[in-house]
């Protein structure tokens, strides 16, 4: 086999190439948007849109192969029918965003498939009439075209996903900034403070702050005193019992936390614990426990033994090498598991709600949830004191997400 | 004192209907006078139309005059009580009387009355003291349609009544065993420490008492409660007789099996933690490759954005989904529709997945994107030279080096998933009810356990559940992880 023949062989556009994914997406979120249309309940926007699916999922499946010549007209006219239908029902739609990005998804790609089944080398190539000269100048254009092309699927993936995702988040803004109750409608037509200042002067959202600071620095602080002697022993001696007691950690990380509610609650009320934040410290800093001891004991591990040997052959003491060697250099360690002591602490619901029956003890989950009743729904109120609680919270998230990854995933996957 | 006897007739007010033979609409009186802690009393004086199937109590702790804005508080069935018996007062939950006498209740345990009765009374339970409650009941037929027509006019009542505590139950059996826990593990890690002495293990003298804090912490606040539980799964454990409790046997278990809604519920909760894990490690899979686009810019950007719904304290996300899923809210508005898309049990169940899928995806696309940077270039140069595809690439190549990452995620995800309380809790509280005292509609087993023990107060049946559901849970993860051999890798 020549060469020449060889670049014949491979060639395939870049867009065709691109196009097979692009024309699968725009079906799937085509029938999305057709069980949108669905029930909103106009027969027309639902028949322009089953249409233009079919048209798509027939443009996808007779892409061009350069062997078939029927197929790319057969495409070409496919494509030419979604674009209309597209058109089309974007001309009979509200112009709302939903409408603008559901038709977009019925434009774009049969646009774009229009427009490259339109440039002389397509067509050559599709009509099986390309020389090995055409062949090779069209593998070079795929070069460039292809991580273009690439890259915006991968944009464009990205950007749905980031829409979904901030979606709610902008709402809940709009909701903290607009006068009274507005659930829907437009996004930044009315601007005031009056949820904050009606959070910020009200005393229930300092005492549940208050009760919720304790609550997590308590939690912090105890958990770290059982878990950092714990986790240390583990990493460094070997003693009778390590291996039923390391595995007793293990399986604690197998009990969910809701299977011992109501034995937890009964023990707790037995011990007159409930309604203090005492009884939430110690349930919280016990089931966080196992996590900890674990995510410690990794982090032990890499602090080198021979440092703390040569300081034992000082006379040191074990003690002292503990707390003059191991632990500084395994602060940033213990930073990562305070926090994360803390943030279970601090965005935990249920126990929360569970131990704790009278409001004065309300931590910010309990109290923020009591905002919205059955009826005398708070929306506005509530939006701001959300917004008040998640600004730090996510902070911490994005700075340390990739510890906080490591230590959640740490119990399952490296045990 | 003086009482305020608030006595409504309502029964005028309602509009006449030719067709449908309207039952009259009861005669309610709360009993000021015979208010007790968290309970209120009601008269209700009924006559019911051979339409008449029950009668059901709404509560709410604002007006109403629908009742989808109220709480279904009890059930009273009309029929025939010919062969019941009537059960003594305090024995079932909700305390009823009818003609004067405790009410008569089906094999179920649902309170009825005979179509002739004049009315019932109820000591409806779980009213906070101190607060201003509506109460109304409606008359419905035998497919649960309202006989009343029109708005509702709920009277308004309140219980003031102290907290006349039962007796303290005796907490000593538990101090006794919460201190000879803490003793036999302490004596325990001595003997150890003594043991390796002996063995000459010298570099280990403090390790006992290092690790002691926690293992008495896990032993008191955990091993304790679970065996606890498992013990009050096998005893009549309730709200009325905690500390009294004695041995069942299995009998909690046979109830489970037995009532109503558990064979839905128990696959409406297979449903939920299939389909949320599955969709978490798809969608998150899918932007974990996408983030990591060789090349891509704004990677930083796009990852951080992408992370918000893991990193919004999550009950605040699911109360905003809630917000946005309100008949008037965003939802709605971006639609253009006008939906109650929690109403209905299909579109409702749908949902609360979806949410949780929304909430879920950040993490596994965070572990997951993790794994992937971790993997070696190499082989994707060289598959690139080879003209390999990129989907089989994937297939070939990264599928199978995610293997030992992807199945401790997903077990970890289904057992995280199978007990997320707090998105059905908040979003739908397992509405819409499907029947008085079944599993609502969107419950999972873990949301349907808390109304058994904290709602109805059945300590020893949700116990029961939750023994069941460990077991579940265990032996999922044991077919799992010997499934995918992956059992190696885990230890």
């Amino acid at each position: 086999m020549t060469e020449s023949n060889v670049a014949l062989k491979w060639y395939r556009p870049a867009e065709v190439e691109a196009l097979k994914y692009w024309l699968a997406w725009g079906v799937a979120v085509n029938l999305l948007v057709l069980g949108g249309e669905s029930l909103r309940g106009d027969p027309q926007s639902i028949q322009l849109t089953a249409w233009g699916c079919a048209a798509l999922l027939a443009a996808r499946l007779l892409l061009p192969d350069a062997t078939h010549v029927f197929k790319y007209w057969l495409c070409l006219s496919a494509a030419l029918a979604a674009l209309l239908l597209g058109l089309t029902a974007f001309a009979n739609s509200q112009g709302t965003l939903y409408d603008i990005w559901a038709r977009t998804w019925l434009i774009v790609p049969s646009g774009v498939a229009l427009v490259s089944f339109l440039r002389p080398g397509t067509i050559r190539w599709s009509l099986n009439q390309l020389d090995v000269a055409g062949a090779q100048v069209g593998l070079a254009r795929n070069r460039r075209m292809t991580p273009l092309l690439e890259s915006i699927g991968t944009h464009s993936m990205l950007l749905h996903g980031v829409a979904l995702v901030v979606v709610p988040v902008v709402w809940i803004l709009d909701v903290a900034i607009s006068p009274g109750n507005a659930l829907g409608g437009a996004i930044g037509d009315a601007f005031t403070w009056e949820h904050f200042v009606a959070v910020t002067q009200g005393e229930s959202f300092w005492l549940w702050t208050r009760n919720s600071l304790t609550v997590s620095l308590g939690t912090t602080l105890l958990g770290l005193s059982f878990a950092v002697p714990a986790g240390y022993a583990f990493s460094r001696f070997s003693f009778s019992g390590r291996k039923p007691a390391m595995f007793s950690f293990m399986l604690i990380q197998m009990f969910p936390g809701v299977i011992i509610l109501v034995p937890y609650f009964m023990v707790m009320k037995t011990l007159g614990l409930l309604n203090t934040s005492l009884g939430l410290i110690l349930a919280y800093s016990v089931t966080a426990l196992p996590l900890c001891v674990w995510m410690l004991k990794g982090f032990f591990d890499t602090v080198p033994r021979e440092l703390e040997e040569a300081a034992l052959l000082d006379g040191c003491t074990q003690v002292q090498v503990f707390s003059k060697i191991v632990l500084p250099l395994s602060l940033p360690a213990l930073g990562v598991t305070a926090l994360f002591s803390f943030l279970a602490a601090w965005n935990e619901y249920l126990l929360a709600m569970v131990f704790n029956t009278s409001s004065d003890q309300y931590t910010l989950p309990v109290g923020l949830a009591s905002m919205i009743p059955t009826n005398n729904q708070l929306w506005g109120d509530f939006a701001a004191a959300s917004v008040l609680v998640s600004i730090p919270v996510v902070v911490l998230f994005i700075l340390f997400q990739k510890s906080l990854v490591q230590g959640l995933t740490l119990g399952g996957v490296k045990g | 004192m003086p009482y305020l006897v608030a006595l409504l007739t309502l029964a005028g007010v309602l509009p006449a209907q030719a067709l449908m033979s309207q039952a009259p609409y009861p005669e309610l009186r709360a009993v000021d006078d015979a208010q007790a802690y968290r309970r209120i009393r009601l008269e209700v004086q009924a006559a019911p139309t051979p339409e008449t199937a029950a009668y059901q109590v709404w509560f709410s702790r604002f007006p109403f005059e629908r009742t989808q804005d109220a709480e279904l508080h009890t059930i009273i069935k009309v029929g025939d009580t010919a062969g019941l018996t009537r059960t003594p007062i305090g024995e079932a939950f909700e305390d009823c009387w009818s003609d004067g006498l405790p009410i008569p209740r089906d094999a179920s345990g649902m309170p009825v009355i005979a179509g002739s009765a004049g009315g019932f009374t109820c000591a409806l339970s779980g009213m906070l003291p101190f607060t201003d409650y509506f109460l109304a009941v409606v008359p419905v037929n035998a497919n649960g349609v309202s006989l009343a027509g029109g708005p509702l006019f709920p009277i308004r009542t309140r219980t003031d009544a102290p907290d006349l505590r039962p007796a303290e139950p005796d907490t000593r059996p538990v101090l006794f065993a919460l201190g000879s826990i803490v003793l036999s593990l302490a004596i325990l890690l001595l003997y150890l420490r003594w043991r390796d002495l002996q063995a000459g293990r010298s570099n280990a003298r403090l390790a006992h008492l290092y690790i002691a804090p926690a293992m008495i912490a896990l032993a008191a606040l955990t091993f304790y409660p679970v065996l606890y539980g498992i013990w009050l799964s096998f005893t009549d454990a309730n709200q009325t007789h905690l500390g009294e409790h004695v041995w069942i046997g299995f009998k909690n278990f046979g109830t489970i099996l037995d009532s109503a809604g558990t064979a839905r519920v128990g696959l409406f909760t297979l449903i939920w933690a299939v389909a949320n894990v599955s969709a978490h490690l798809g969608l998150g899979l899918l932007l974990a490759i996408a983030l990591n686009h060789p090349g891509l810019k704004g990677r930083t950007v796009y990852r951080t954005l992408l992370l918000l719904p893991w990193a919004i304290p999550g009950y605040i996300s699911v109360l905003a989904w809630r917000g946005m899923l309100e008949p008037a809210g965003l939802i709605n508005a971006v639609l253009g529709t006008e939906l109650d898309w929690l109403a209905s049990p299909n579109s409702a169940r749908t949902l609360v997945i979806l949410v949780n899928i929304w909430l879920g995806a950040p993490f596994m696309m965070m572990a997951l994107s993790g794994a992937l940077q971790s993997l070696p270039r190499e082989s994707y140069e060289a598959a690139e030279v080879d003209g390999v595809h990129p989907w089989r690439q994937f297939l070939h190549l990264t599928l199978p080096s995610l293997k030992s990452i992807v199945v401790p995620l997903s077990l970890l995800g289904f057992i995280w998933t199978f007990n997320m309380f707090h998105v059905i809790f908040l979003l739908t509280r397992g509405k819409p009810d499907v029947a008085f005292g079944e599993p609502g509609a969107t419950d999972i087993l873990i949301t349907y356990v808390y109304d058994v023990a904290f709602e109805y107060g059945n300590y020893g049946i949700a116990a029961a559940w939750s023994v069941a559901i460990f077991l579940m849970l265990f032996a999922f993860s044991w077919f799992y992880l010997k499934q995918t051999r992956a059992i190696e890798a885990i230890r």
